[in-house]
């Protein structure tokens, strides 16, 4: 066995891997540093976006980009509508809105089932081909996410940063009191925060429709990825959550690569639980008040 | 900033009283066991079979209760379900113990990992308890699968023997269902009388507002650990049961969907109710039967029926007027 | 809860007093979602097909009496706990007494508690070895399974096209262990021992690290066994990615359709397939062309076996006289010998694997993917193939 090419690649698998759950994490983290709710339908957005995809480019043939796009504005508008008409009595509500996110989850994976059927459909490849490093094989297809996860990762810096609703959003997550003091309406930016997260979800889902498979199951996954990238990271921390995800998404590579597959998965829970009890609030992340 | 807990809800709560219980009246207890006796007369072996998964799904989601009145919400219930059944059955199979002490140390399993786990992890409040059992939980699943020598992994462990008391063995329903209704109605006595003794009272102040109880002296931490152990202990105690009566386990049956399961019984019923169990588990038990066949429409039901009760009813429906007369709670 | 149990219990007794006809229950227990949901849905198809070809004819006509058959379905969604659940309520309230299915190793191994105490006829797919034997006289088995074919398979492999380094990539449940034991059996007897097996959780999607550590091996075949369809699929793809040259090999059951259709034909280019069926021959024709026009969707490559099963199973009732007595039911199908089925000459083998002649035994074709299609390279038989 060569040691250097399967630590490489182990290594590039990793990184592209840990992009791959930067993006599905960071909406999640968004809609908690928001609202507070740790939005267990997280994953089922995030199913959404890649199946308006798969219709857009197999059924209407989109160009997947266009296609990207459509799942991006569609789960937007369903997420700030869903905000309004039924999570807006748990604003705040920590425990009663991660119950209620329960609900809904199931309610959107049963339609998407009844409207699907269980049956994991294909999409045709972003790309093909690979691009070679060395000895170390890139697939195109993961590169074509990956670079697209950094473009989406900028727009939402520059979202956050340097436009009003952005600002205004990261002062919310900051102290909400504080916020509502300086005029900022929090109305606004429940459902703002609530939708850009679903639709950020629904972009990772689109983007990841080619290179997995499309059936109404995929979002489990993405939601656990989420969970222990935001707690690793820090539940609200952006910064927590890029540090967080290149750090799972490399130590399950090299736990799968190495060992097998389900030693990796439970040392990875074994580790998060053991930074959460020594650090609790994660790597990244603030103080409870 | 104001940090809701689970019982501050749609309106102000009358002078954050925590739910003190009259004594549910005469009336309803009678009720409940004329409900207890009325399995034994079914012919038909299927509504035995319901109706001992129904008190299983009672005892399991009181064990929910108790936990979530202080506070705080186990997403890895089913988790300690689990610990109580493979540990009484590997002890039973493998070990060759008797049905009676495999259960105690199935039970007495899940209530230590429950204490284990608690004792590092309650002080985290809110959001990130709940996310770290669910971690638990998973961990719990995959490493039955992984532990395939010992637990038969994928698999599962089938042939599992009757519960036996006393050297007879409960092999048929409604045998069982003699065992399974009792223990039922002792659940649902347990929450009653405890949570009328002072502790009970502490743990549902703990549950109304954290902050209020530390500083009127009582341990929050403490009354947490305590109400996480004792739950998880009777889903072990459930697991154990519910092991002997299916005949078989497998980590699937452990499983997250597990856990939510118990959560939609309990919200649904009503958290802070000793009848909440009760209803949760009569109404929701059942349904999956009447369903099968689309699976689908059950379970968005299942999850608009959630949304609907958190936004109208969040105290459940134990929390309507007739249901409050019966177990002689005041909101 | 009274009322409700007796607003129940009226519905029911209505719906039974409406069905004065006769009527045959035959209950089905399958994986129709999740991994499995291809097969499993195969098999429904598959029963379903045979119940409407003996109501065509006015019922099922056994000992004088004509029964129209219907089948009830639940779905087991490839799980144990659900199976049992499934399998209790056809038994006892639907009152069935036979059960087509499970689909899966793990749920079949559930229910047999519960099916041969009853003595419950099933015809199940699981590939385990350990569903059949003589403790459950109830049970059969209409597919043919890696342990029937492995042998045959590799064999041939190794002397026909010369491949020496194989790796090996097994889900790590029931059917996935048993295979992994069978088929490296099967390598080393033909003198070619697999070079690597990795095992991999049912739901995984990301193959990366496990297709890694197969290349860094230096295998030149992977052995993709009888992982389900979507899942196969989704490891040529990310295989052929990873830039694996190689050939697929797929000792298990048939899958070709949907893994074409979820990696594309290029991907799969030269796979080794076994087929229980010769695609040419007009029977099979026949039948895929039926399956295709009223599912819309192509044929999957067990349902012929379920619908040869399920029509022997009513042989079995005819000759035996009886929709009810199952003991008289399962000696009449065990001895029915060269029943002329879709899949050819099929009769009843297993006694040497398994101590009870309960397995199907058909010939088969190993074949190669070119273009999306399987074309047949070979013969076999359970004792070889030329």
């Amino acid at each position: 066995m060569d040691i250097s090419f399967l630590l490489g690649q182990a290594l590039t698998n990793g990184l592209i891997v840990g992009l791959l759950y930067l993006l599905m994490a960071i909406g999640f983290t968004l809609v908690f540093g928001v609202m507070r709710i740790a939005n267990f339908a997280h994953g089922e957005f995030y199913m959404l976006g890649a199946f308006i995809a798969f219709i857009c480019v197999t059924q209407w043939g989109l160009p997947y980009m266009l296609s990207v796009l459509v799942a991006f504005v569609l789960t937007l508008a369903l997420g700030w509508v869903l905000e309004l008409a039924i999570l807006k009595p748990f604003r705040g509500d920590e425990l009663n809105g991660l119950i209620a996110t329960l609900g809904l989850g199931m309610v959107i994976q049963n339609v998407a089932l009844m409207a699907f059927g269980p049956d994991p459909q294909s999409m045709p490849p972003a790309a093909e081909g690979v691009v070679m490093l060395g000895k170390i094989v890139m697939p195109l297809s993961r590169l074509y996410v990956v670079a697209f996860s950094a473009v989406v990762l900028v727009a939402l810096y520059v979202f956050l940063m340097h436009s009003k609703a952005g600002r205004a959003l990261r002062a919310v997550v900051q102290d909400m009191e504080i916020a509502s003091s300086y005029g900022i309406r929090s109305s606004a930016a429940y459902p703002l925060g609530f939708a850009l997260g679903v639709a950020l979800a629904a972009i990772a889902g689109a983007l990841m429709a080619p290179v997995f498979s499309v059936s109404p199951f995929i979002g489990g996954a993405p939601l656990f990825k989420a969970f222990i990238v935001v707690v690793l990271g820090g539940l609200g921390s952006i910064g927590g959550a890029v540090l967080a995800s290149l750090l799972l998404g490399i130590s399950e590579s090299l736990g799968s690569t190495f060992f097998d597959g389900s030693t990796a998965d439970m040392l990875i829970f074994a580790l998060v639980i053991l930074v959460l009890v020594v650090r609790p609030t994660g790597l990244l992340g603030r103080a409870e008040h | 900033m104001t940090r809701h807990s689970i019982f501050t809800l749609a309106g102000p709560s009358p002078g954050g009283a925590a739910t003190h219980s009259r004594g549910a009246s005469a009336v309803a207890w009678l009720l409940l066991a004329a409900l207890a006796i009325m399995p034994l007369g079914f012919s038909s072996a299927f509504y035995v079979h319901l109706a001992i998964l129904i008190c299983l799904n009672i005892f399991i989601v009181s064990g929910l209760a108790l936990v979530t009145r202080t506070g705080q919400l186990s997403l890895c219930h089913a988790a300690f379900i689990g610990i109580g059944a493979y540990v009484s059955v590997l002890s039973e199979m493998r070990l060759g113990l008797p049905f009676l002490a495999a259960a105690a140390l199935g039970t007495a399993a899940a209530a230590l990992t429950a204490y284990l786990l608690g004792s590092a992890i309650l002080r985290l409040r809110g959001v990130y308890f709940v996310l770290i059992t669910f971690a638990f939980g998973e961990l719990f699943r995959l490493f039955m699968l992984d532990a395939a020598t010992v637990t038969g992994g994928a698999n599962g462990i089938a042939k599992i023997p009757a519960a036996s008391l006393l050297g007879y063995a409960l092999d048929t329903r409604k045998l069982f269902y003699c065992l399974a209704a009792p223990l039922a109605l002792a659940s649902i006595g347990f929450l009653a009388a405890f949570f009328r003794t002072a502790k009970g009272h502490a743990l549902d102040a703990v549950g109304e507002n954290p902050g209020l109880a530390e500083s009127s002296g009582i341990s929050v931490r403490k009354s947490q650990l305590f109400a996480f152990t004792v739950g998880s202990g009777m889903a072990g105690l459930g697991g154990v049961l519910l092991s002997r009566y299916v005949g078989y386990i497998s980590p699937e049956s452990f499983s997250a969907q597990v856990s939510i399961a118990a959560i939609i019984m309990l919200v649904v019923g009503g958290r802070t109710s000793i009848a909440g169990p009760l209803i949760g588990a009569l109404i929701m038990t059942p349904l999956p039967e009447l369903f099968r066949g689309a699976v689908q429409s059950q379970n968005i039901f299942y999850g608009v029926t959630l949304i609907l009760i958190l936004r109208f009813l969040p105290k459940g429906i134990a929390s309507l007027g007739l249901m409050r007369r019966l177990t002689g709670e005041r909101p | 809860m009274m009322k409700k149990t007796l607003i129940l219990a009226s519905l029911f007794a209505a719906a039974g007093a409406a069905n004065a006809q006769e009527t045959l229950k035959i209950g089905a227990v399958l994986a129709l979602s999740g991994p499995g949901a291809a097969w499993g849905q195969g098999m429904q198809y598959a029963a379903q097909f045979a119940a409407d070809d003996v109501n065509a004819k006015g019922g099922l006509e056994v000992d004088g009496k004509k029964y129209k058959v219907e089948i009830i379905a639940y779905d087991d969604k490839y799980q144990a706990n659900e199976a049992v659940t499934a399998v209790n309520r056809l038994i006892f309230e639907d009152k069935v007494r036979y059960v087509i299915g499970p689909t899966g190793s793990a749920p079949a191994l559930a229910i047999q508690p519960v099916t041969e105490k009853n003595k419950v006829i099933i015809m199940t797919l699981a590939f385990t070895a350990k569903a059949m034997g003589p403790d459950k006289p109830y049970t059969f088995r209409p597919v043919l399974t890696t342990v029937e074919t492995a042998g045959p398979q590799v064999a041939w492999l190794s002397k026909a096209l010369g491949i020496k380094k194989v790796g090996g990539l097994f889900v790590s449940d029931e059917s996935g262990q048993q295979q992994h034991e069978w088929l490296s059996k099967a390598y080393k007897d033909a003198g070619i021992p697999l070079a690597a097996s990795e095992f991999f959780d049912r739901d995984r999607v990301d193959m990366m690290p496990l297709i890694t550590r197969l290349m860094a091996k230096g295998v030149e075949a992977i052995e993709l066994n009888g992982i389900s369809p979507t899942t196969a699929g989704l490891i040529a793809k990310q295989a052929r990615e990873l830039g694996f040259k190689g050939r697929f090999i797929r000792s298990g059951g048939p899958a070709t359709a949907e893994i074409v259709n979820v990696a594309g034909a290029k991907t799969v280019e030269g796979m080794i397939v076994y087929t229980q069926f010769d695609p040419d021959d007009p029977k099979v024709k026949t039948y895929a062309t039926r399956y295709s026009d009223k599912y819309n969707k192509p044929m999957n490559g067990f349902s012929p076996s379920f619908y040869d099963g399920t029509h022997m199973l009513f042989e079995a009732m005819a000759k035996a006289g009886t929709v009810t007595d199952t003991d008289k039911v399962r000696a009449a199908l065990e001895s029915i010998k060269d029943y002329p089925g879709v899949l050819g000459n099929t009769s009843w083998a297993g006694q040497e694997t398994y101590g009870i002649n309960h397995q199907v035994d058909t010939p088969f074709y190993l074949s190669e993917v070119v273009a999306g299609k399987e074309v047949i390279r070979a013969r076999c038989t359970m004792a070889g193939c030329e």
